[in-house]
């Protein structure tokens, strides 16, 4: 491959150096590996030119190995779907006779299909969809060149719709068997529909059965929608469109045609031979195929999953793609031949994952595969080719158009978000001239749909990638076009999208870098897009003349001079002492909160140089922060549950207000250290809800924004952050006890085996030896804490959003908007919206993710969560909570 | 996935001269590695920079995270000069770090990422007779974030940064010198502070079982050179 794996000189250089033989050193590749490669690189240059002598290259290769050749076709298949119709051709002409043809030749092609078949049933056994689809897709353009019969694959794609109406049938699963059904049938319908129409029929019908089934979820997961109910009609699908609908309009609209129109959707280079008739060569009858049901990964845990375990599956929602550009620029969803090139584009993307810089140019490359003229020439091309007809599109935009829908996707991406980041990175920089316009639009339709509803997350995330882009090149974005928007309200999301970005930007690089790239209207202070200064820290006792200045220059100087941690805590203990016996005004049960602030900020302080300089302080006095916390005279409670909620919760929140105030112009900062505090063992995940949703919303916040109680990207983060600690210490627990499970296991195997070789003749049962090591009840131990933390933290979650968005008439700070955002008027009348409004609008999208991404582990604990946050309301008519029930019974599913 | 292209998450093939480790050990070690040599930084860059960026491939769900980052550091002047280590918690973490984040842009500089044997005491220093890295002795070109000229002309440079140059100042070296950045999590059995004590007097480092088993690791490790060029 021409890919260089580094950048050239410093490679170079160690190269030379370099005097081992390296184990990546190219080897002297065997007569199958040639040929294996052969067929892997066919059509690099040309794929018509190259056909024949491919061909009788594999015919010439000896010895044959079928194995070898099937193998190729496979690899070749799925991981190169773009070329798969010429890999249908070259099969094709492997199908004729051979020079010296005997009596009973069975055709070279035939014994390689049947091989390949063998690979499909693995794939299929394994549950390996995207590779099972894209031979469904090399099937169908076989049964389309009559080497396959129409008759078998018809059976095989009905095998697929067979999983839609399994009973129980798992969104996840269900959506990628209706895909390998749809797409066969969209391949290889010119064939099949004048075969059987009834079982044409019967798959298109099929799906959408199925597809009606997930209206309410397909509101849950829209890029761009209400919050009212689901019944209202979805976004126009010229915004966006759920993935299976985008197929059904897709095969409604080629079954019209009785499928002749799909010639127009993708090329068919072996249409120009003549099929076998059928005296000659009998087509293959594709073997009968079941699909197996889902494993289940209990099987190892199960004494342990008593109660509690959660089964992680995502990739359980409908999944849109959203529209960026005009039908003249990027093909439209109701356009068959934009079905074929979105699904193709996001093959590549989830392919080549492995390496982003071979998938961008592959992306760049992709007209090379589909029809001429479906996309405008490169500029400066010197081959003309004719437009075609209602094509003509131009390729970067519907390339990044497809990679923001899949980045966009909620709950989560199927990759993480950086990958498509650098992806769209990695293309700009093979060809700025034209990727750089797309992307620049992109962002501007993204940016004017954050006032008609794009969702919360999707909005965040929109930041991420806008920030990391300018990053990548040189934070060059003309700001000043948004300038008139800064009359909106403070809260109003263009201008939330604003600060945020700008926010991810300065972390990125610093402050006054970023205070440079803004035009002058939005670097004043009264515009809210940029703080005044710098992330520096704000520590509250450095001026002189505060009252505890002193008591907190002593702590430092003690944390300076690197005192032990136990003469600190005398310390303290000393200056509670002095300050009980000074205080004026006699509130007692503030001076620990004051020595806990003293202390946490001096500690910070002492951190305040860097990551390492915060590591360092918290390692050396971890003893004194468990003291501040209340771990060290804790009960024998708090020991016996494993986890420090029992302890001394008002301390906990203390020292998370004193870093947020410590760090309140560095929003990164407080959740740095309130990552490491988890780490570390100093306050749980359960706290960092807890604090997050009492004072969240006044960190960092310019003061305009503060008030009553709302939820940003910010506070979501933190929160974000803490249920995944949690749910990570279980895996990571889960993982702990597998391991010493197996290793239970394989010690005994090996004494049973030690024990039978002796020839003892004891009776041996190796049941009857349950050799639980102290080791393992350990674990075991730490699991079910692990577990019940992880219940905590999601029920305090659940609950803060219950009080935030259905706030009781007691609520500290409600929002007065909270209930009132949620109906359709409302959001009809969103031009007038101010701060509370827009406030209470993020806060209930951030509960609305919070469902979605969570809704595995919040369906292992469904009842118990709704009776703890939701039983109160039942018989009361409140519209707050009638949203809140509504989105948690869509995630958990219950509501079908 | 490695038929039609090779994977950007391969490490190279850096083997230090001075290594006693034979390949197949080392390739077993990188196999399994939590933590990335991060070159071509700017001597300006933040280690909060740098966490902004790399924690975008972390999975705090699945036990994962940022572990700690250990800034490269002018062995004399104690000011970074151009390399770190960022340690996660789990080897795929820095994997997708080679995938996605190696060959992009931090603070305007083209990053470049390693799989890396991990840290081991000294390694935070650069090994160049100016005490920073021998590539910046080598170099001939001029380059505003790493100094300027080559090794004379980076005094004038750095004088204009005394934030930068004063926040290390305080770096120390020897055993303990770099945190941990925190173990797994522990049952606190009736939070014997005893045994904190005691685990503290040893090394910050064997705050939970995974620690104690790298730092095992690591001893078996035999010496290499402090940094990479």
């Amino acid at each position: 491959m021409s890919y260089e794996r580094r950048g050239g000189h410093y490679g170079g250089r160690r190269r030379q150096r370099d005097d081992y033989d390296d184990r990546r050193h190219q080897q002297q590749e065997t007569p199958d590996e040639i040929i294996k490669n052969a067929i892997i690189k066919f059509g690099e240059v040309d794929a018509n030119e190259e056909l024949l002598r491919l061909e009788k290259q594999i015919r010439d290769h000896v010895p044959r190995s079928i194995p070898v050749l099937s193998e190729a076709f496979r690899v070749s298949v799925t991981e190169q779907p773009y070329k798969i119709p010429h890999y249908a051709t070259l099969l094709r002409v492997l199908h004729n006779k051979s020079d010296a043809p005997t009596e009973d030749e069975i055709p070279l092609g035939r014994l390689i299909l049947e091989d390949f078949w063998k690979g499909f049933q693995g794939y299929v056994d394994k549950l390996a969809w995207r590779e099972a689809r894209l031979c469904i897709h090399f099937f169908a353009h076989l049964t389309v060149a009559k080497l396959i019969s129409a008759d078998s694959m018809l059976a095989l794609l009905q095998s697929f719709t067979a999983v839609l109406d399994e009973f129980g049938v798992s969104n996840g699963r269900a959506k990628k068997a209706a895909l390998c059904a749809g797409e066969g049938l969209l391949i290889g319908g010119l064939v099949l529909k004048p075969h059987s129409p009834t079982s044409t029929n019967e798959i298109i019908n099929a799906i959408q059965t199925y597809t009606d089934t997930t209206n309410s979820q397909k509101w849950l997961v829209a890029p761009i929608t209400s919050l009212t109910s689901e019944s209202t009609p979805l976004t126009p699908p010229e915004t966006s469109i759920e993935f299976l609908e985008m197929l059904l309009t897709t095969l409604r609209k080629l079954d019209e045609s009785d499928y002749v129109e799909t010639g127009d959707c993708l090329p068919r280079p072996y249409e120009i031979y003549v099929p076998f008739s059928p005296d000659v060569l009998r087509p293959y009858d594709l073997p009968l195929v079941l699909v197996p049901p889902e494993a289940i990964e209990m099987d190892a845990l199960s004494p342990i999953t008593a109660e509690g375990e959660t089964p992680v599956k995502k990739d359980e929602w409908p999944e849109f793609f959203i529209r960026l550009f005009p039908s003249d620029v990027s093909p439209d969803f109701t356009n068959p031949v934009g079905y074929m090139i979105r699904t193709t584009i996001l093959d590549i993307v989830d392919i080549f994952e492995v390496n982003r810089k071979e998938c961008a140019r592959l992306l760049l490359e992709y007209p090379k595969w589909n029809l001429p003229g479906t996309f405008k020439p490169k500029p400066g091309s010197t081959v003309t080719v004719e437009p075609a007809p209602g094509k003509d599109w131009q390729l970067e935009s519907t390339i990044i158009e497809t990679i923001i829908s899949t980045y966009l996707l909620l709950p989560e991406s199927s990759r993480k978000s950086i990958y498509y980041i650098s992806l769209i990175t990695e293309i700009c920089k093979l060809s700025p001239s034209t990727v750089g316009p797309a992307v620049g639009k992109s962002i501007r339709r993204l940016y004017s749909s954050l006032s008609e509803g794009l969702d919360v997350e999707a909005a965040r995330k929109f930041a991420e990638w806008f920030s990391v882009h300018m990053s990548n090149f040189g934070f060059q974005w003309v700001w000043k076009e948004w300038v008139p928007d800064l009359s909106l309200p403070i809260q109003h999301p263009r201008r939330a999208f604003m600060r945020r970005a700008i926010e991810f930007e300065i972390r990125l690089a610093y402050h006054d870098r970023i205070l440079k790239t803004l035009p002058e209207a939005m670097q004043s202070p009264e515009a809210y897009v940029i703080p005044e200064s710098g992330p520096s820290p704000f520590f509250d006792y450095e001026d002189p003349t505060h009252p505890h200045h002193d008591a907190a220059q002593a702590i430092l100087n003690l944390f300076r001079g690197r005192a032990k941690a136990e003469d600190v805590i005398t310390h303290l203990d000393t200056l509670r002492t002095t300050l009980d016996s000074s205080e004026e005004e006699g509130h007692v049960g503030n001076v620990d909160s004051l020595v806990r602030s003293i202390a946490v900020q001096s500690l910070l302080h002492i951190g305040a140089r860097s990551f390492s300089h915060l590591l360092n302080a918290i390692e050396r006095y971890l003893p004194l922060l468990r003291a501040l916390a209340g771990v060290n005279s804790s009960t024998s409670a708090a020991a016996s549950s494993g986890t420090t909620s029992s302890s001394n919760p008002e301390a906990r929140m203390e020292i998370l207000s004193a870093a947020a105030a410590f760090w309140k112009h560095n929003r990164q900062m407080v959740a740095i250290v309130f990552d490491k505090l988890m780490q570390y063992q100093i306050v749980d995940p359960t706290d960092i809800v807890s604090w997050t949703f009492l004072n969240g919303a006044g960190v960092g916040q310019l003061s305009e924004l503060g008030g009553p109680m709302n939820l940003s990207a910010f506070e979501w983060d933190l929160l974000r952050a803490a249920i995944d600690k949690a749910n990570g210490r279980v895996v990571a627990a889960r993982r702990k006890v597998m391991q010493l499970r197996k290793e239970a296991d394989d010690k005994r195997a090996q004494d049973n085996a030690a024990v039978n070789h002796m020839d003892v003749d004891v009776e041996h049962k190796p049941e009857e030896t349950p050799v639980d090591d102290p080791q393992l009840i350990t674990a075991l131990k730490a699991y079910s804490s692990l577990i019940k933390e992880q219940k905590m933290a999601l029920s305090r979650t659940l609950e803060g959003f219950v009080e935030s968005l259905a706030p009781p008439p007691t609520a500290r700070h409600p929002n007065p908007q909270a209930r009132t955002v949620v109906s359709e008027s409302a959001w009809e009348s969103r031009a007038a919206w101010e701060r509370d409004e827009w406030n209470a609008w993020e806060t209930w999208g951030w509960y609305k993710q919070f469902c979605r991404s969570y809704a595995p582990y919040l369906g292992t604990y469904a009842e118990t969560l709704y009776t703890v946050s939701f039983a109160r309301f039942d018989g009361v008519n409140d519209p707050g909570a009638d949203a809140l029930k509504r989105i948690w019974n869509i995630a958990t599913g219950q509501d079908a | 996935m490695a038929h039609v292209v090779s994977s950007l998450d391969q490490p190279s093939n850096y083997k230090d001269s001075q290594a006693r480790l034979d390949r197949q050990r080392q390739s077993e070690l990188l196999d399994k590695s939590t933590t990335l040599y991060v070159g071509n930084l700017s001597f300006y860059t933040t280690e909060e920079q740098i966490y902004e960026v790399f924690t975008k491939c972390t999975s705090p769900d699945d036990g994962g995270g940022i572990k700690r980052i250990i800034m490269g550091l002018d062995r004399n002047s104690r000011t970074p000069c151009g390399f770190c280590f960022v340690e996660y918690y789990t080897h795929a973490e820095a994997l997708a770090s080679m995938r996605y984040v190696s060959g992009t842009k931090l603070d305007e500089r083209i990053i470049r990422c390693d799989l890396d044997l991990g840290y081991k005491e000294g390694r935070q220093f650069g090994r160049g007779k100016s005490g920073g890295q021998v590539r910046d002795e080598h170099r001939q070109d001029y380059d505003p974030g790493r100094g300027g000229w080559g090794a004379q002309a980076q005094r004038l440079e750095i004088e204009r940064r005394r934030e930068v140059e004063e926040r290390y100042a305080d770096a120390q070296d020897g055993p303990g010198a770099v945190a941990s950045g925190g173990g797994d999590w522990k049952q606190s059995e009736s939070n014997a502070p005893e045994e904190n004590k005691l685990k503290r007097g040893r090394s910050p480092d064997d705050d939970g079982d995974n620690d104690a088993a790298r730092t095992a690791t690591r001893s078996r490790v035999e010496e290499e050179e402090a940094e990479r060029l």
